[in-house]
């Protein structure tokens, strides 16, 4: 019996295992059961920011109704005293949340206290609580009082982010940062770290560590090594006995966890892309899976179009439930355009079914007959009105991905992006370009200036030998005349200078070239539709460095890039500093942490590389998730504290 | 709570004697105010929160730990003489006792209102199973309810069931009458909401075993007529068994059981007058029998016409009933619609008067003093409710020059 459970736990996703996480603690910290016939209990649920990030990407109104939630509140919003009603808490376990709490409990807010922390409460602020629940008579009233380990964000089955209220405090600037201090440091590698533990405690297994050396992701990986032999070692109060063990009886197989640090490659959170997700993040405003439009309803074929254009906001909610959004996120935009298209004829065949027999029912004709006629239609009458929620959904997911779509249609007409997404994949593949940079850069029409530093970035990081100075100088006026910001230029050179100083950079240039190999079919035949003025761009697979990095740790390959990889397993019971694996087979699955901010891209990779491996599964997660904008917005900011630290820099 | 639904499903057959007063339960629970029939079931709202801890390897119950810290953060307190209200004194009492608040009306009402469902529930479930069994009354073994008896929890199901709607209803217009918070009122609906929903599902426990109900009769009846022999004496005397159960069916199998006893004489007559004449013993001649032979043949193709017939008419029935239902919510749903936009018309037709009625005060005494070209658009800038010098002012200064230019 338990091994049957185990042994579906072990199957099971990120998210789905912290979605049971949450559904059990709103049910006051009780496995979940749905049944018919219950009766119904209520509460209220009582978040803060963090908690209302972990959430809302998981579960959505309805199923927190079903829960039996009647209000979800913010912790620190008004909140009216309902005295006859148990209170779910989910926070983090701050200051001013530990504060506000007491507060509630003074004041007799509600009948019942469900206290759950998003990560592990220190004793002294249990203690401060314990006092105002004294002071308040109100101890009994505290019913249960959980530490719940889920701090990190689940976006996807396979995907996760550490956060994304304090994001900041975690960000590839803040990592990068000259003037960190060493406290600070710790303070921010500590956030990532408690992050991961709590992702290791819902996944429930103990990972093999692997990161490069001199990295950020060197100190995090000693830390949470640290972390993990710490709770291993204290037997009576770990996190990992007792079930966990039973599923690694079952697996036998432990994870790998791959820790990346960004600057190993600069180059592909800059690439302007071609799949949806990607496409949808990068030009976008998309936020845990939450898209903003901002649209004009003069957009589209409807005789509301006539009306004078007004700008209104829209928001729509890119879920795992949404088919069409699960099928296609990953593939190229011009096939998600064509597959929307049939969507939509498929619906309007359906719609048209359905008011075919209203006409045949009489009820837009004469009344004679109808009743006659109702009997012989009555099962096609039922079963068309049984599909019609089902019908309005579909309606609803077309209208939701044509609009998506649309917006990201008109980006790429109005940048050039597939211009771009061509002439990048090139400069990575080392092709022949057929129209010089320079023309590009300087061509007005073509995109904003971020894409055009995008475009020279690229260029310049996989570039095997510096352009000349000479060159350098023509390009930069190139750049400042379409109205570029030279400092990620700046930035980007240091950086370089400093990988080729570092430790592993002999094989980088190398690397980069066939890493970047991205191979690009260019079918010039416009597909008939939407896309017209747009070329239909079809990716061909090839592996992006985390993926080389993850391939080949993951089945055990040698390779001068990851051999001196260092090797940590928090099981043992000595550390071992060597980068010797004790373990030779190839691993199942594996988790791929990007410390410094990933992205879709290198997401989608994985995804893609994934797919071809039988039984084998890979988690990828990142520090923070940024677009290329904010990306660049970060190093901008960097190299301004660089010089402001360096000045004889420039 | 699945496990109890299971348990009275296996319960019931033991617990034979009970079940033989079926009437005493529901009767029992038929007041929903009666304050006696909640004894036997104690805060039965919460009990899905009570049951066995199962240890989680994620989340970790600390709070065993938060008990200790309150103990120590007590002595702690003693110790250095702090005064602390309420708790310090009777440690052990304070740890376990409840809330002396007492609880809020409505919420007990609401859970009132929900054990009578849970009620409801229970008997249901717990006559289950002789409920659905339709050949309880022909197999002596499982003779344990009689038609009357199901047409009996029907009846008392049904007033049940309007009598909590009715009660959710009560509870409804006196949550919103009282003048509470956002936050209460809305947290009020969803518990009403809640309740409601619960109601429904329990009604449907009722109509899906009624439906079985319905449908093993109608099985029943099949298997009968399939019943091979012609012959017109064991049919009459099925159809008079049928009859005689007639007055206890519902209007959905009516059609059925009536189509019978007037075809069934009218066409049955005259052969049994031929039965009864005199001649009884005398044998038939065989152009008698040929014919005979050839009625009972018409007579058997006819009914059973007429009884496909009846039966497609009857699944029709069902669906269109199940078609209602649908349209019924819908019209329901629609009917709070419209009322909501009836009252947004109302408001904003209310606003657009009061605010041409702004403008009328504001259009007299400043139109007298200073003409402007573009009078009414220009007012529209304005907030009535500034102070008539202020206007003045900002009008020369601003919108006045503007405009006049």
């Amino acid at each position: 019996m338990v091994g049957v459970k185990m042994a579906a736990a072990a199957a099971a996703s990120i998210r789905e295992r912290q979605t049971v996480a949450l559904k059990r603690m709103l049910n006051f910290n009780v496995p979940h059961v749905k049944n018919s016939t219950g009766e119904p209990v209520w509460k209220v649920l009582i978040y803060d920011r963090f908690g209302q990030d972990i959430i809302s990407p998981l579960l959505s109104v309805k199923e927190l109704r079903d829960m039996g939630i009647t209000l979800h509140l913010l912790l620190h919003s008004d909140r009216d005293p309902i005295p006859d009603v148990p209170a779910v808490y989910f926070v983090m376990p701050s200051e001013e949340n530990i504060d506000r709490m007491c507060q509630d409990l003074r004041n007799q807010l509600y009948e019942s206290y469900y206290l759950n922390f998003i990560s592990a409460i220190s004793r002294s602020k249990l203690e401060d609580i314990a006092n105002a629940a004294l002071a308040a008579s109100a101890v009994a009233q505290v019913a249960k009082v959980f530490d719940q380990y889920l701090n990190f964000i689940t976006l996807e089955d396979d995907m996760f982010v550490l956060c994304n209220q304090n994001k900041e405090l975690v960000s590839y600037r803040a990592i990068n940062r000259p003037d960190i201090t060493d406290t600070e440091m710790e303070t921010v590698m500590d956030t990532i770290v408690d992050s991961l533990f709590c992702f290791f405690v819902t996944l429930g297994a103990v990972p093999i560590i692997r990161c490069s050396r001199g990295t950020a992701a060197e100190m995090v990986a000693v830390k949470l090594d640290k972390k993990l032999r710490e709770n291993l070692r204290d037997a009576r109060n770990s996190l990992f006995t007792g079930d966990t063990l039973g599923a690694g009886q079952f697996s036998f197989q432990r994870p790998l966890l791959v820790l990346v640090d960004r600057n190993i490659d600069l180059a592909t959170p800059l690439h302007h892309t071609w799949t949806y997700q990607a496409l949808v993040h990068d030009v976008l405003d998309f936020h845990l899976n939450r898209v903003n439009l901002e649209e004009s309803s003069g957009v589209e074929n409807s005789p509301a179009g006539a009306r004078p254009k007004r700008k209104n906001k829209k928001s729509y909610d890119l879920t795992p439930v949404d088919k069409f959004w699960q099928k296609h996120k990953g593939s190229p935009f011009p096939e998600v355009a064509e597959s929307v298209q049939q969507e939509l004829e498929s619906y309007r065949a359906q719609e048209d079914e359905v008011k075919r027999l209203k006409s045949i029912m009489g009820l837009e004709g004469e009344d004679e007959g109808a009743i006659s006629m109702l009997s012989d239609n009555t099962a096609k009458l039922t079963s068309a009105v049984s599909s019609l929620p089902e019908l309005l959904e579909k309606k609803r997911l077309i209208d939701l991905h044509t609009n998506v779509a649309t917006a990201v249609l008109e980006h790429i007409k109005a940048r050039k992006l597939d211009v771009y997404f061509e002439y990048e994949e090139k400069i990575m593949s080392k092709t022949t370009l057929d129209k010089s940079l320079l023309d590009i850069i300087s061509d007005p029409d073509a995109g904003t200036p971020e894409d055009k530093m995008r475009l020279f970035l690229i260029y310049y990081i996989s570039a095997q030998q510096a352009p000349s100075e000479a060159d350098l100088e023509q390009y930069k006026k190139a750049l400042t005349d379409a109205g570029c910001n030279l400092n990620p230029l700046q930035y980007i050179k240091q950086w370089k200078a400093f990988a080729k100083m570092a430790s592993a950079p002999a094989s980088y240039g190398n690397t980069t070239t066939k890493s970047m190999g991205l191979l690009s079919r260019v079918m010039n035949t416009g597909s008939q539709f939407v896309m017209e003025g747009v070329k239909n761009l079809v990716l061909k697979q090839q592996n992006l460095p985390v993926t080389r990095i993850l391939d080949n740790l993951m089945e055990m390959k040698s390779n001068p890039e990851t051999d001196d990889y260092r090797y940590f397993d928090p099981k043992m019971l000595r550390g071992n500093d060597s980068s010797v694996p004790r373990n030779k087979n190839p691993f199942q699955e594996a988790i791929v942490f990007v410390v410094g901010g990933g992205n879709y891209i290198e997401y989608q990779n994985l995804v893609d590389y994934i797919k071809g491996k039988q039984g084998k599964h890979i988690l990828y997660g990142c520090s923070e998730l940024f677009n290329a904008t904010q990306f660049i917005k970060q190093v901008k900011c960097v190299f301004h504290l660089l010089l402001l630290t360096y000045p004889k820099l420039l | 709570m699945a496990a109890e639904a299971g348990t009275f499903l296996l319960a019931s057959p033991l617990a034979g004697g009970g079940v033989r007063n079926r009437n005493g339960p529901p009767a029992a629970g038929l007041g929903p105010r009666s304050p006696a029939a909640d004894v036997g079931r104690p805060g039965a709202g919460r009990r899905g929160c009570g049951s066995p801890r199962v240890r989680v390897a994620m989340a970790v119950d600390i709070t065993l730990l938060f008990r200790a810290s309150v103990k120590t953060v007590k002595t702690r307190n003693k110790a250095l003489g702090v005064a602390v209200g309420g708790g310090v004194d009777g440690s052990r009492d304070e740890l376990f006792r409840r809330s002396p608040r007492p609880k809020g009306d409505f919420s007990s009402r609401a859970r009132e209102v929900i054990s009578h469902i849970g009620k409801l529930r229970d008997f249901l479930l717990e006559h289950r199973k002789d409920y659905i069994n339709a050949y309880s009354h022909i197999m002596s073994e499982y003779g344990k309810m009689t038609d009357t008896e199901r047409d009996q929890i029907d009846q008392d199901a049904q007033t049940f069931m309007r009598t909590c709607s009715e009660a959710i209803q009560q509870l409804r217009a006196q949550a919103h009458k009282e003048i509470h918070s956002q936050q209460v009122k809305e947290h009020r609906s969803a518990v009403l909401d809640f309740i409601e929903d619960y109601l429904k599902r329990v009604c449907k426990l009722y109509s899906e075993q009624r439906a079985i109900r319905v449908k093993r009769v109608v099985d029943k009846k099949r298997l009968s007529k399939l019943e091979p022999e012609p012959n017109t004496k064991t049919k009459e005397s099925m159809f008079s068994e049928k009859v005689s159960q007639n007055p206890s069916k519902d209007s959905e199998e009516k059609p059925i059981t009536e189509e019978y006893p007037e075809k069934i004489p009218a066409e049955a007559q005259p052969e049994l007058g031929s039965w009864g004449d005199g001649r009884g013993e005398d044998e038939l001649s065989p152009e008698e029998i040929q014919m005979f032979e050839q009625e009972n043949q018409r007579l058997i193709g006819e009914m059973n016409s007429l009884f496909d017939e009846v039966r497609q008419i009857e699944g029709k029935v069902v669906e269109i009933s199940r078609l209602q239902e649908i349209f019924t919510e819908k019209v329901l749903q629609q009917e709070a619609e419209i009322d909501s936009i009836h009252q947004l018309v109302v408001g904003a037709t209310e606003n657009i008067k009061e605010g041409n009625e702004d403008i009328r005060e504001e259009e007299g005494p400043t139109k007298a003093k200073v003409p402007r070209p573009q009078g009414p658009a220009f007012f529209r800038l304005w907030n009535p409710r500034w102070p008539a010098d202020v206007l003045r002012r900002a009008g020369r200064s601003h919108f006045g020059v503007s405009l006049a230019q």
